[in-house]
């Protein structure tokens, strides 16, 4: 229905008046609510937009929105919903799950979860304290509060999403009332993510926003974050750190970028795009009955991902294909343990059938890149960027397996070539001030963002001491980086190193014994303030190193266990215990 | 020359009797090296500082220091050990070192590849077997070797309890060993209390080497070193006393004359009672005489070579107040060992297996190192290391012998090799060696196979002709005491020494230089050839090449240099 709101004594000529009426006549209380919210906004910045709109003249409906993030993907996701809510006029508050206090969801009335599953389907770590509370007795009743669940994972992995699963079950068992349905998202989650994101902002925006004011964001954020684009890179060095006896290949990489290295800092990873081995893609060409189709063959080497097999994929493959096999593997409920330790390509060799272009596609997803720990400062070597890359190679069901991001750069890369990347930074694996001490445990390829922490505080002379932990197989053929932390030593950039190898002795060492043996000192540091960083493997040793770390305390303090996981806890709480496993 | 002592000298003199910084090196947890001087104290104490010379290249590249690892050689005097003590080198080796055991041409077991933090583990472990490394290197007393199979079973206890006597005696008695390596309690040393009686502060100006010989079997070239002792016994058999020699030695350095080889000269004659007043006085004399000032100097063959026996001998006498007789006769007949079984006392047999160039180890086609673990695990006799790096399973009970016998056959320790195989040795050189010029134990087997085909060609394959070979002029090998000596030059590239006496009583004679693979079949096969053709009946390689003309007889010292005449490859 068409209406003037616009009164003809309104101070405005008469075709303004008309135009006005036009745009404000048809709009929404959402619209209006917004312009409100504006033009409160404009004034009180005194015609130039400001970055604090006017208070409303009713509160917005608040939105909380807490993530569980490892790499940073469900905190972005987090950021995306803000946006969406406050266009919607609501007051979103975004949490990460690491600062989560529980009784802030008790006074929350609507209520998101985003949360990415790791290790083997556990939450990511630094979510770990919360996320066990919540799943504990301990947990509060939540009867009335609104909430959806977006998950985050990885098909690959056996426990699909698991962490958004039981989080989503969680609230609903608290007395929650789902009013968004969970979506759990593969690697290549941007478009549905963006969908599920406005359809459940819809849902959680009342039906009558009216008579509300609406802040307007005038676009004033502090600075940008570091660009996070597709770069190319030119690799200027290629070197295998591991002596030629050693069974390990670890790829010491050295990046330039013609217009300047992304702005990372110590702690952030890059991205690398990588492409599938020829030989492999030739050979699933062969067993699907497609050899010799060009166009697929460069396609699946650059875009596909040509290994990972997931119920998904076996199932699409019974539904496409109609094999009686795969389809009873599948009713007998065996297909998920059948896919342990195998890929796609042990699917069709196994049950062949001839394959057309489209369904081969249909059974596999964008090949997505992998993330590696940057290993230097630009403090140090300016418009370069280093990674320390350590090639998977295994043995399942008698096949020579070959990871394909680390073997791309072990076996395919060479100095002189190029490589896609792309920054990931990591704020919540930064150093500390310059005078705080700081502790660090890295073994293996784990070592890799502590040579960047090395660097940079060499560069900027930092009067805090450092300490390294690190440890590998062999002392003579697997020592990564010897000479740089001898020099380290030597100049003070590091103040201390221990080093922990396992295939020396009879009796294997890791750095948790180190840990262990040094406890005393280690203690010491850490109520001086020190931060402790752990960083490499998350299946094994990140737990065994903070086991150790509780027990050390125990020991040290002569306190129980319980006192002593306290302390580790608090630590992890006011943000010194700082992790980045993979 | 300078009046400068050595850098070594000051190195001994500052060491606090051989404790240095070692402590302090082993703490450093980065490094696979210790403090640089310690480098030379370490010694003392049975070790060396090495680096894997095979993965020098790459190393800087892959941003890793060289890739140390310590030596370590254990004090065995006489090279007698019980099966137990067999085992646990053999376990240690396996858990710390490179997985083999290396036996010496001075009769000890080498392990190689032992990482610093390694050390007191391995160290600790030989311990609880009685085994240790103190003055297995280093300016001071070394391994006391003895004849290993005197036909005389009897002589050869005398013989035996004579090296251990000297071996105990003449050890260093600082027990910085045991407070570095065993964590012993340091033990401060009073005032004005002598730690050293023997030595002093600063030790003996170079390595010091004692033998002890049991003729007709000079196995353990007794010549080629500082100090020996030959048996001299009466008609009854039983030890009448001991002919003393002194003055012996190998090393030389390519294209410095002043510097070469020298055959050991007899001094005379004493009595067992006697031997240990002799030998101090001997090594004293060597203490204040010896060269401190020129490490290439310093060894007593050129004391003795500069200031002449007789003034020697005299001192000698009058510090240890032993009066010695005129030398008695003895006649020595060959330097290598008897393979095979032989008759020991009551009833005990004693098996000697060839060992190539004395590395104990697994090859593919033969466990050899397996099979004497299991040999050990059933034997009570002793294990014996021969001067020839060879390996006697000794005083074996008649009803073992079989099965003994059995285990060595199948793993090749008995195999029918040819005259010139069985006489043979090699020094280790690379890639352990920090010295070493050329290969030499990876390389001398593929060299005899070459000229085990030239000899068979000529018949001569069963006759024994003693050939060494060393990856330097530092003699390791005794290469100069040997009927064919190769002598590194270069990498590929050797010396051929020709004409020492097979008993070890003269040494070779440089006969060609820088010879590759081909030049060093080239060279002997025309000789093998003659040898074969005008040979007189017994007569040796070594005195045929001489009577035929190839090379003159060495006379000693300088000599060795001298009247050399180079054959021209045609
Ligand atoms: C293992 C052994 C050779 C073998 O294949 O068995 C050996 C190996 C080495 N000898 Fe030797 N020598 C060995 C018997 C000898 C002999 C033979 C003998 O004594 O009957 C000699 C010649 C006799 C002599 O002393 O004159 C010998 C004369 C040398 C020399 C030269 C000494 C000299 O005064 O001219 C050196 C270099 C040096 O001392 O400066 C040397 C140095 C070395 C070193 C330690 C190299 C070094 O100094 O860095 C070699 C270690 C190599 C390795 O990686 O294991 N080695 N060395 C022998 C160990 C004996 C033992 O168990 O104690
Ligand atoms: C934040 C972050 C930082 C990282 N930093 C580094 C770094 O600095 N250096 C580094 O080398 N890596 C790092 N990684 C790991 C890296 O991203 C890749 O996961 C790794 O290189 C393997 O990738 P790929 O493509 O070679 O192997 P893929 O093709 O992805 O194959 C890996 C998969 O193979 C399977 N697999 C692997 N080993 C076995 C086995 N023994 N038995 C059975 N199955 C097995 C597992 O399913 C595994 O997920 C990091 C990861 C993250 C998340
Ligand atoms: C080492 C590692 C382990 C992972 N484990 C799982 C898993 O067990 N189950 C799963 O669904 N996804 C798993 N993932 C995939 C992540 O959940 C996925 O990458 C997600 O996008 C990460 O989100 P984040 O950046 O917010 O941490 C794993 C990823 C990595 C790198
Ligand atoms: S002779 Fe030379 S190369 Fe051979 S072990 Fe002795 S020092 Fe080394």
């Amino acid at each position: 229905m068409e209406m003037s709101p616009i009164p003809k004594t309104a101070p405005f000529a008469d075709e303004e008046i008309d135009l006005l009426n036009r745009v404000v006549g048809t709009a929404t209380p959402v619209q209006r609510a917004w312009l409100a919210g504006f033009l409160a906004g404009l004034d009180a910045s005194g015609g130039t937009p400001a970055l604090h709109p006017a208070a409303p003249a009713r509160p917005a409906e608040p939105l909380t929105i807490v993530y569980a993030s490892e790499s940073g993907n469900s905190e972005k996701l987090a950021g995306d919903i803000a946006k969406a809510a406050r266009k919607n006029g609501l007051k979103p508050t975004v949490i990460d799950m690491a600062d989560l206090e529980l009784t802030v969801l008790t006074s929350a009335r609507k209520l998101i979860f985003i949360a990415a599953t790791w290790g083997e389907g556990d939450p990511p770590a630094r979510a770990v304290r919360a996320y066990n509370e919540l799943m504990g007795e301990g947990a509060p009743r939540l009867d009335g509060v609104e909430f959806g669940v977006l998950a985050l994972g990885d098909t690959a992995y056996a426990e699909f999403c698991l962490v958004g699963k039981k989080i989503d079950e969680r609230l609903a068992a608290l007395g929650g009332k789902r009013v968004v349905d969970r979506v759990d998202l593969d690697l290549d989650f941007a478009e549905p993510a963006a969908r599920w994101i406005g359809d459940a902002v819809k849902v959680l925006t009342p039906p009558n926003a009216g008579g509300r004011v609406i802040e307007v964001d005038f676009g004033g954020k502090p600075s940008a974050p570091a660009s996070t684009d597709i770069v190319e890179a030119e690799i200027t060095e290629h070197v295998d750190l591991n002596s030629s006896r050693s069974d390990k290949e670890t790829i010491h990489l050295a990046l330039s970028f013609e217009n300047g290295a992304p702005a990372y800092e110590p702690g952030d990873s890059l991205d690398l795009y990588p492409e599938n081995d020829p030989a492999y893609v030739d050979e699933l060409l062969r067993l699907a009955g497609l050899a010799g189709d060009e166009k697929l063959r460069a396609d699946f080497i650059k875009t596909r991902d040509v290994t990972t097999l997931s119920l998904k994929t076996v199932e699409t493959y019974a539904g496409k294909t109609g094999h009686h096999y795969v389809k009873a593997l599948i009713a007998d409920g065996q297909a998920r343990e059948w896919i342990a330790g195998r890929q796609l390509i042990d699917l069709i060799a196994t049950f062949p059938i001839a394959l057309d272009a489209e369904t081969l596609r249909a059974l596999t997803r964008p090949l997505a890149p992998r993330a590696y720990s940057i290993a230097s400062s630009r403090r140090e070597v300016s418009d370069e960027a280093h990674l320390l890359i350590s090639a998977v190679r295994y043995e399942s069901h008698g096949r020579e397996r070959k990871g394909i991001a680390s073997n791309y750069v072990a076996e395919r890369l060479r100095k002189g070539g190029r490589v896609r990347v792309k920054l990931k930074p990591n704020k919540h694996f930064a150093l500390p001030a310059p005078d705080r001490d700081v502790i660090m445990v890295g073994p293996g390829t784990g070592v890799a963002p502590f040579r960047a922490f090395v660097q940079e505080r060499r560069a900027v002379e930092a009067s805090g001491r450092s300490w390294l932990f690190f440890g590998d197989r062999t002392f003579t053929h697997d020592f990564l980086y010897q000479l740089d932390w001898q020099e380290a030593l030597k100049d003070g950039a590091l103040t201390r190193m221990d080093v922990a190898f396992s295939r020396d002795t009879p009796e294997k060492i890791y750095v948790q014994h180190k840990l262990w043996d040094r406890r005393a000192e280690l203690i010491e540091w850490l109520d001086g303030g020190a931060y402790f960083y752990v960083c490499g493997d998350a299946k094994a040793m990140a737990k065994d190193v903070r086991a150790a770390l509780v027990r050390a305390y125990a020991d040290v303090k002569s306190v129980t266990p319980e006192v002593a996981e306290q302390a580790v806890v608090t630590l992890e709480r006011e943000k010194r215990y700082l992790q980045d496993t993979y | 020359m300078t009046d400068e002592v050595s850098r070594n000298e000051r190195i001994k003199e500052a060491s606090d009797y051989l404790r240095g910084t070692l402590e302090q090196g082993l703490r450093e947890e980065i490094t696979g090296a210790i403090i640089e001087d310690d480098a030379q104290l370490v010694k003392f104490h049975g070790m060396y500082l090495q680096d894997d010379r095979d993965l020098r290249p790459e190393r800087t590249r892959k941003k890793m220091e060289k890739a140390f690892a310590f030596m370590i050689r254990v004090r065995i005097p006489g090279g007698v050990l019980t099966p137990r003590q067999w085992l646990m080198l053999d376990k240690v080796a396996r858990d710390y070192g490179n997985g083999t055991m290396r036996l010496t041409t001075r009769q000890t077991v080498q392990l190689h590849g032992v990482i610093k933090s390694n050390l007191k583990a391995t160290l600790k472990a030989i311990d609880t077997v009685l085994l240790n490394s103190i003055a297995a290197c280093g300016d001071i007393n070394r391994n006391v070797m003895c004849n290993v199979l005197p036909e005389q079973s009897r002589a050869h206890a005398a013989a035996i309890a004579l090296a251990r006597s000297i071996s105990d005696d003449l050890l260093p008695h600082t027990p910085a060993y045991r407070e570095i390596w065993l964590d012993g309690e340091r033990i401060a040393g009073g005032e004005g209390e002598v730690v050293e009686p023997i030595y002093g502060k600063t030790y003996l100006p170079r390595k010091f080497k004692v033998v002890v010989a049991v003729p007709p079997s000079n196995d353990v070239d007794i010549f080629a070193h500082d100090l020996g002792y030959i048996a001299i016994t009466d008609d009854a058999g039983k030890i009448a006393g001991w002919n003393v020699i002194v003055g012996g030695g190998m090393g030389m350095t390519h294209g410095e004359p002043d510097t070469y080889p020298r055959i050991a000269e007899v001094m005379g004659f004493c009595r067992t009672e006697d031997v240990l007043k002799v030998s101090e006085a001997v090594v004293t004399v060597q203490r204040d005489w010896g060269d401190r000032r020129n490490r290439k100097h310093a060894r007593l063959k050129y004391t003795i070579e500069d200031r002449g026996l007789e003034v020697f001998r005299a001192e000698v006498e009058k510090r240890s107040g032993v009066r010695l007789a005129p030398a008695k006769p003895y006649t020595f007949t060959s330097t290598g060992d008897r393979y095979g079984w032989t008759e020991g006392l009551n009833g005990r047999g004693h098996l000697t297996l060839f060992v190539q160039n004395g590395r104990v180890q697994d090859l593919p086609d033969a466990a050899q190192q397996s099979a004497l673990r299991t040999i050990a695990q059933m034997h009570d006799g002793d294990f014996r290391i021969t001067p020839n790096q060879n390996l006697i399973i000794a005083n074996v009970p008649t009803e073992k012998q079989a099965a003994i016998e059995r285990i060595a056959r199948e793993a090749g320790l008995l195999a029918p090799w040819s005259g010139l195989r069985r006489n043979s040795m090699a020094c280790v050189a690379l890639p352990t060696c920090g010295l070493a010029l050329a290969e030499s134990e990876r390389y001398l087997p593929e060299l005899l196979d070459a000229l085990d085909r030239k000899l068979a060609a000529h018949g001569l394959s069963a006759d024994d002709i003693v050939i060494r070979m060393t990856g330097c002029p530092n003699g390791c090998a005794r290469p100069y005491l040997a009927e064919i000596g190769l002598v590194g030059k270069g990498p590929g590239r050797y010396n051929l020494y020709l004409g020492a006496a097979f008993d070890g009583s003269r040494m070779n004679k440089l006969y060609a230089e820088d010879l590759d693979h081909a030049g060093i079949v080239e060279a002997l096969d025309p000789l093998f050839a003659a040898y074969a053709r005008e040979r007189q009946k017994g007569e040796r390689f070594g005195d045929f090449v001489i009577r035929a003309g190839h090379v003159v007889a060495s006379g000693n010292g300088a000599d060795f240099h001298a009247n050399v005449r180079l054959y021209e490859p045609i």
